[in-house]
């Protein structure tokens, strides 16, 4: 035994707990006893990155703290600690280790565990103090996150330009390498024009190119593609690859985004303006809020600016129940597209490798719950919501109030109408007398008499009541056209006549339809839920003016021929007929409400108007005698004739986000929203200093804005993008995580010199391009030395220029130019379906590709199912952040230049362009000048004459077919 | 020109156009580290070579095709604890009772397994099959289970299964895709079932659909002796185009895919083209010669492109609609049972008589099962179950004529044993000669693998 009188701290553990001795002892029983068992037992899901259930168990404090139930042990009391209860597998659920992991403990250890905690639990192991998943002291000085050296002004081009070159030169010369020479002015006007357009020059450019012998030539071409909006769309669709644009939702049914365009194009318009970097990061997380109290046109930027935040993919059947995933995938893009950070790694857990807890990701998190998104409908609820329209809410609202109203009127007279309908079910099937039924056979003619239950020519009607002659499909099989004949008359005033044959001249004036002397006509269909208006109308049918119908779609109907002439259509129709026409198991009936008090007799017969089709129609002949039935079916008719609201004024609307009722979130044990944990106060993440919200009122939208935009680590993952969408790969070769799991920069001073610069400079990224493109690394040739090659092949020094193959949209837009094809006009909305005709479930999805000619960044992109061309050609995955393109090389695409209808086409429309030139070798000239920017070789000239020549078919096929060959090449589709 | 041809290009393409002279050689430049899809030998030993996924869209009813439950059939309309996830909340489903199976089960073959009358044939091979009765998944809906079979990944868009095993495997047959899923229609999640997400683009599966022409852009547009001079004339202006350029195996490895699309366009006609299987093989497939649709197509075209070196085939047999989603009326299992009952047992006895069983992995699965209950007895049909449903494996590496796990009485949970589908998906992979732990590839800062954090391999079911 001996006093360890060390400290004054285990002075003071002495006298508050036990006698020092023991302590020692304890310790050593924990190690002898205890930390064996947990290593073996427990440390592969609990210790280090592993932290099932949230429970470490490799020092004090993971299981002083526990996992997601709570503290894991309770010193000194065995049977209340979790772990203990766990190791007796006293229940199923948490029984541990589990079955796959050994099952239960022997009696022995879980004894040694028992006594363990009954002695206090003691535990001598501290953890070291960490910042997430990163050690507190690496988090702090980790390169990615420190101050950029300070420049108080850009530096001049040219002395920027070389101040690059001489970085890169260092590494070359160190490693006793020869750089490339630089390459020649066609190669350098083709790798210009398509680096910052995507689209070939021009053979007249490239002429006045290699005409210009002045020493800022090359500077000249740079401004001026600079200036071109074209350089928007090629610049503006590498941003759209990192933040996953797509065009629909992404949830079980891919419904369409209509508005989302607006975002796509406000990004190219945003790059060729050259909106400073910082200002286009704030825009995109709150630029309604910057441009609050702007002019109409500014705020409108903003809003849609937001857009990014809008596009969050979304997730499931009912997407307001996913809806934190929607927030993984945008806290996920954030990180990345802006901090180089994988935030999302800490939703169910701390980050496992960088600084980043699971409170950080929370506290974001609650920014984005205090935000209010546009609403994409999915199937479980509905129609899509929540746009900004980007027109003043008064303005909105006076156009949108008239349609609502009349939206409103329409509903409650639909309620109305239903419930009308309804009571006269009622009516149509209760106190009826049937004065005469029968079915007609094929082409047969029956006359009422014939058929009658009663007698036709004394039947006492009231006001009101309705007589109802209605024709239904035989045996519930098609249905067929219908001859109808019916009059009826006064008894007593035998000039009181009334007949069918008088509505042929005017049937489509209305339905109801008034008749003679006050009485009135109505034109049905008998559906199971009562009686249903004929209400849509033709003046014409199969283009003759002489058919008029009412009718529901097609069928059923009923129609006339008006003319005097009988007509032939799909049958033969009479002259001055009335015919009814059934649908399918739709019965159509004619109402005749009566105008008098008094005794009628009726005549009239039903025929089979079409023979040899179908297996014709029956008819019924009843006395509807509730009263009012026919004042209640005049009113039904009435109604429907109030306008319907027609389709929604148009409203410009932005598919973006708005503030919300601010809300902290709770953190989501596990990941798990149905298990809350405590409020984490909405703040920016705390490896950057944790700042709370100044303003707890707003979402926080605007402070993060500010917070992201002005912290270094954008300033160089930008910078590394701008270099990497030059080169083909970044300085840091992981362009969306600058972490400790990405990989660092190759050449540290340059990134940092760069980003310097680029902060200096206002955060213009066309100042980047100046200054990158000026630089001899860029303007070196991509022909190398066998040495070159062989010490270094992924080119990480940049001796030489990579060539590189054309990205998918490159190579689709070439080709449409070379054609003639392109058009370059910017594309606005896709042509979706009508949003109220939308039917989308996850049995069937929204899915649809559009062609046109325009640039391929405007191709409507869908998450669900990729377009065929871009995938085959690695586009981007609207999915998830591309940072970088893959170029896989397959055989697919082969087959695409050999025999898609799409490259022939192509092909054919440029071997037309070249028709008005008199000679083959003339037009080869012009071929090769075209598609590469230079004269054809002896040889080649040769060559293609001999093909030419020999192609036995017509001369055009010859031309076609050397087309297909030159646009297949790897000349067309490579730069050098 | 050709004179100035540098040595290893002329070589290499005499090499690929004369393939059968040089298989060796052959060989070597397939191993090409710039080919992404070059044979490769997985690192573990392996039984199966290849897999044929069979998958049944809309959820099969295990309590009516091959999880017997005479207990269901004893309590039939007795009520149930209503705590579903899938009826949770819906109105008129407060109260849900039992169903009892519509189909008949009896014991099948030596083994006597049972199955149900709903898949006569698939019952005569019962000694063929493994049967797993304790499949579970994380989700009800459709879309996320589907994905989830497919990817692993039960919301987010992942690569597939067959990207997974071509990625791992690469192809023996250039002149083939290493991943094709045949399928009629698109089903849920849409392409991304068979996508290769952050993997190479050349794992991706290439879809085919049953018809004359099944795959895109191979059928010629122009006559095969006019194309052959075109792609001489390609040669030559590639051949110039490189000349003034060093080695560069980008453009090379260009150049050798149109060598491969040239033999494309006979090897995929050539492998759909069923007119050369017997009279007797179309009426096991229960196919009329000149047929181009339908499961039996499916299966035998399956079969064509195992034999020519196709490493992962799917077929999947109905779309997003029209399925096995038997809501209304469980009698419309009988129809798509039909459709695919006879051509996958003559699948099974064809790959069996041909040898291919001792190294073809078969897989037969749904998304989830169906609810033993509904919320009346005399319901006709039954919800999305993902508590239990059951999936067989049949070939290379796995005990045939047994049965692994077990449902509870009434069919409702996995209770004995049970194999959710990360473990399902991590012993596919064991079979194939992988840790599913160890096959990852890196994307955006971590290690992806197929089972994202899970996965046991099932070790009880492997022969």
């Amino acid at each position: 035994m001996r006093f360890p009188f060390r400290s004054l701290a285990s002075l003071c553990l002495l006298a508050s707990l036990q006698p020092a001795a023991s302590a020692n002892e304890d310790f050593a029983f924990f190690e002898s006893k205890i930390r064996p068992l947990l290593v073996e037992h427990c440390f592969d899901c609990h210790s280090g990155s592993k932290t099932k259930g949230g429970l470490s168990l490799d020092s004090k404090a993971g299981w002083s703290k526990g996992g997601d139930s709570g503290p894991a042990l309770l010193p000194g009391d065995p049977d209340q600690s979790l772990l203990i209860k766990a190791v007796r597998y006293t229940d199923e659920d948490s029984a541990m280790p589990p079955k796959k992991k050994g099952g239960k403990l022997p009696d022995s250890k879980i004894a040694l565990l028992e006594q363990w905690v009954k002695m206090g639990a003691p535990d001598p192991r501290v953890a070291s103090a960490k910042i997430g998943g990163m050690n507190a002291v690496e988090a702090k000085t980790w390169w990615a996150f420190q101050p950029l050296p300070k420049t108080s002004a850009p530096s001049a081009p040219a002395s920027a330009s070389a101040q690059i070159d001489a970085f890169l030169n260092a590494r070359i010369q160190s490693e006793s390498l020869q750089p490339s020479a630089p390459a020649d002015k066609r190669t350098l006007l083709r790798r210009a024009t398509y680096d910052l357009t995507g689209l070939p020059p021009s053979p007249q450019e490239a002429d006045a190119f290699l005409a210009d012998s002045s020493p800022d030539a090359f500077t000249k071409v740079v401004d001026r593609l600079l200036a071109s909006p074209q350089y928007g769309v090629q610049w503006g669709r590498h941003w759209l690859d990192v933040v996953r644009y797509a065009d629909t939702a992404g949830e079980n049914t891919d419904r369409p985004l209509i508005h989302a365009w607006r975002y796509r194009n406000w990004v190219f318009d945003a790059l060729n303006k050259d909106l400073p970097y910082n200002e286009f990061i704030r825009f995109q997380i709150a630029g309604d809020l910057e441009r609050a109290s702007a002019q109409r046109a500014q705020l409108n930027e903003g809003i849609i600016a937001t857009g990014y935040l809008a596009i969050a993919r979304r997730f499931g059947h009912e997407i307001s129940k996913d809806v934190h995933l929607m927030h993984e995938d945008l806290i996920d893009n954030l990180g990345k597209t802006f901090l180089g950070m994988t935030l999302a790694c800490a939703r169910c857990h701390d980050h496992k490798y960088d600084p980043i807890s699971a409170a950080d990701y929370y506290s974001l998190y609650g920014i984005f719950q205090s935000t209010r998104f546009s609403y994409p409908g999915c199937e479980a609820s509905g129609k899509p919501r929540d746009m900004l329209p980007l027109i003043a809410k008064s303005e909105a609202d006076a156009l949108m109030k008239p349609w609502l109203q009349k939206r409103a009127q329409e509903d409650a007279l639909r309620t109305k109408l239903a419930s009308a309908g309804k009571t006269l079910k009622k009516s149509f099937t209760e106190e009826t007398a049937l004065l005469a039924a029968a079915p007609i056979a094929e082409g047969a003619s029956v006359a009422f008499e014939q058929s009658q239950k009663t007698a036709l020519d004394q039947i006492t009607v009231r006001k009101g009541e309705v007589l109802l002659l209605t024709v239904s499909p035989n045996k519930n099989h098609g249905a067929d056209s219908t001859l109808v004949e019916w009059t009826i008359r006064d008894t007593t005033s035998p000039e009181r006549v009334w007949s069918v044959s008088d509505l042929v001249s005017s049937l489509t004036e209305s339905n109801p339809h008034p008749g003679a002397q006050d009485a009135a006509w109505c034109f049905l269909s008998i559906t199971k839920d009562g009686p249903v208006f004929l209400h849509q109308k033709a003046t014409s049918v199969n283009g003759h003016s002489d058919i008029q119908k009412w009718s529901i779609g097609d069928i059923p109907s009923v129609f006339v021929n008006s003319s005097d002439q009988q007509l032939m259509v799909w049958t033969t129709l009479p002259a001055r007929s009335f015919l009814i026409h059934p649908g399918p198991n739709q019965p159509v009936a004619v109402a005749w409400v009566s105008p008098m008090d008094g005794t009628i007799r009726v005549q009239g017969r039903v025929a089979d108007a079409h023979p040899s089709k179908g297996d014709g129609v029956a008819f019924e002949l009843q006395h509807l005698r509730t009263l009012g039935t026919g004042t209640a079916l005049l009113e039904l008719g009435r109604n429907l004739q109030i306008p319907e609201a027609g389709p929604a004024p148009s409203i410009p609307w932005a598919y973006a986000v708005a503030e919300a009722p601010p809300v902290n979130a709770r953190l989501q044990l596990r990941g798990e929203p149905e298990k809350p944990g405590d409020e984490i106060p909405r703040r920016w993440l705390g490896i950057f200093g944790g700042q709370p919200l100044s303003k707890p009122t707003e979402s926080g939208r605007r402070e993060l804005g500010g917070w992201i935009s002005s912290h270094p680590v954008a300033a160089r993952v930008m910078t590394n993008r701008i270099w990497q969408w030059h080169f083909g790969n970044g300085i840091v070769r992981s362009p969306n995580d600058f972490g400790s799991r990405g990989e660092k920069p190759s050449h540290p001073e340059l990134l940092e010199f760069l980003a310097s610069e680029f902060v200096a400079s206002g955060y213009s990224i066309k100042a980047m391009h100046r200054l990158i493109m000026q630089s001899a690394a860029y303007q070196r040739s991509s022909d190398t030395s066998e040495s070159l090659l062989q010490k270094d092949p992924e080119n990480r020094l940049l001796a030489r220029f990579s060539r590189r193959r054309l990205a998918a949209e490159e190579l689709r837009d070439s080709l449409l130019s070379v054609s003639g094809q392109l058009d370059l006009s910017p594309g606005e909305v896709h042509p979706f379906p009508p949003e109220d005709e939308w039917k989308f479930t996850q049995h069937s999805p929204f899915n649809a590709v559009y062609e046109h000619t325009k640039r391929s960044a405007f191709l409507m992109t869908q998450r669900q199912r990729r377009h065929p061309f871009l995938s085959l050609f690695d586009g981007a995955d609207p999915n998830s952040s591309t940072a970088q393109r893959q170029t896989t090389t397959v055989p697919p695409q082969a087959l695409f230049f050999l025999n898609n209808p799409f490259l022939h086409k192509q092909a054919a429309a440029f071997a037309s362009t070249l028709t008005t030139i008199p000679d083959d070798p003339s037009r080869l000239r012009r071929a090769f000048r075209t598609l590469f920017q230079r004269e054809p070789s002896a040889p080649e000239l040769h060559h293609a004459t001999t093909f030419l020549a020999s192609y036995r078919t017509s001369p055009e096929d010859a031309w076609n077919a050397y087309s297909r060959i030159l646009l297949a090449g790897n000349e067309f589709s490579h730069l050098d | 020109m050709n004179a100035h041809t540098i040595p290893r290009r002329h070589f290499l393409q005499s090499a690929v156009t004369g393939s059968l002279l040089f298989p060796g050689i052959l060989q070597q430049l397939m191993a090409d580290s710039t080919d992404p899809l070059a044979p490769k030998n997985p690192p573990l030993p392996a039984k199966a070579k290849r897999v044929i996924f069979l998958f049944m869209t809309g959820g099969v009813s295990h309590v009516d095709s091959f999880d017997p439950k005479p207990t269901l059939t004893r309590d039939h309309g007795k009520e149930i604890k209503a705590d579903h996830p899938e009826i949770k909340g819906r109105p008129g489903y407060e109260r849900i009772y039992l169903k009892r199976p519509q189909w008949e089960f009896s014991p099948r073959g030596k083994s006597g397994i049972e199955v149900s009358d709903l898949f006569p044939h698939m019952a005569s091979c019962a000694d063929e099959l493994t049967l797993i009765r304790s499949m579970h998944t994380s989700h009800s809906n459709h879309y996320n289970a589907t994905l989830g079979m497919h990817t692993g990944s039960f919301a987010f868009a992942r690569p597939s299964i067959g990207s997974w095993v071509s990625y791992g495997l690469g192809t023996i047959n250039k002149n083939l895709p290493s991943f094709v899923v045949i399928a009629p229609k698109q089903t849920y999640a849409g392409g991304q079932v068979f996508a290769s997400d952050f993997l190479p683009g050349s794992h991706q599966g290439t879809l085919v659909i049953p018809g004359p022409e099944p795959v895109a852009n191979v059928a010629r547009r122009i006559p095969s002796d006019l194309q052959s001079r075109e792609l001489d004339a390609l040669r030559s202006l590639n051949q110039a185009h490189l000349q003034t350029r060093n080695a560069d195996p980008l453009l090379e490895a260009r150049l050798r895919t149109f060598e491969t699309a040239f033999g494309m366009q006979m090897a995929v006609p050539d492998a759909f083209n069923l007119q050369e299987e017997t009279d007797r093989t179309h009426e096991d497939y229960g196919l009329a010669r000149g047929q181009t649709t339908g499961f039996g197509w499916q299966c035998l075209a399956a079969r064509r492109l195992l034999e020519r070196g196709v490493r992962f085939v799917e077929l999947i047999d109905s779309g997003s609609s029209g399925n096995w989603d038997a809501h209304g009326d469980m009698m419309t299992h009988g129809p798509l049972a039909k459709n695919v009952d006879q051509p996958i047992a003559a699948l099974l006895r064809d790959l069996k008589q041909r040898g291919m069983l001792e190294d073809t992995l078969v897989v037969w699965t749904t998304e989830f099962g169906r609810t033993p209950f509904n919320n009346t007895a005399e319901a006709k049909g039954r919800e999305h179950h993902p508590w239990a449903f059951s999936s067989w494996l049949a070939g290379a590496g796995v005990k045939p004529g047994t049965v692994h796990g077990a449902t509870d009485e009434h069919g409702m949970r996995a209770s004995v044993d049970p194999v959710h589908v990360h473990d399902f998906h991590a012993t596919i992979l064991h079979l194939l000669g992988f840790d599913h732990e160890k096959l990852t590839y890196r994307h955006a800062g971590r290690d992806y693998r197929l089972t994202d954090v899970e996965g046991h391999v099932v070790k009880e079911i492997l022969a």
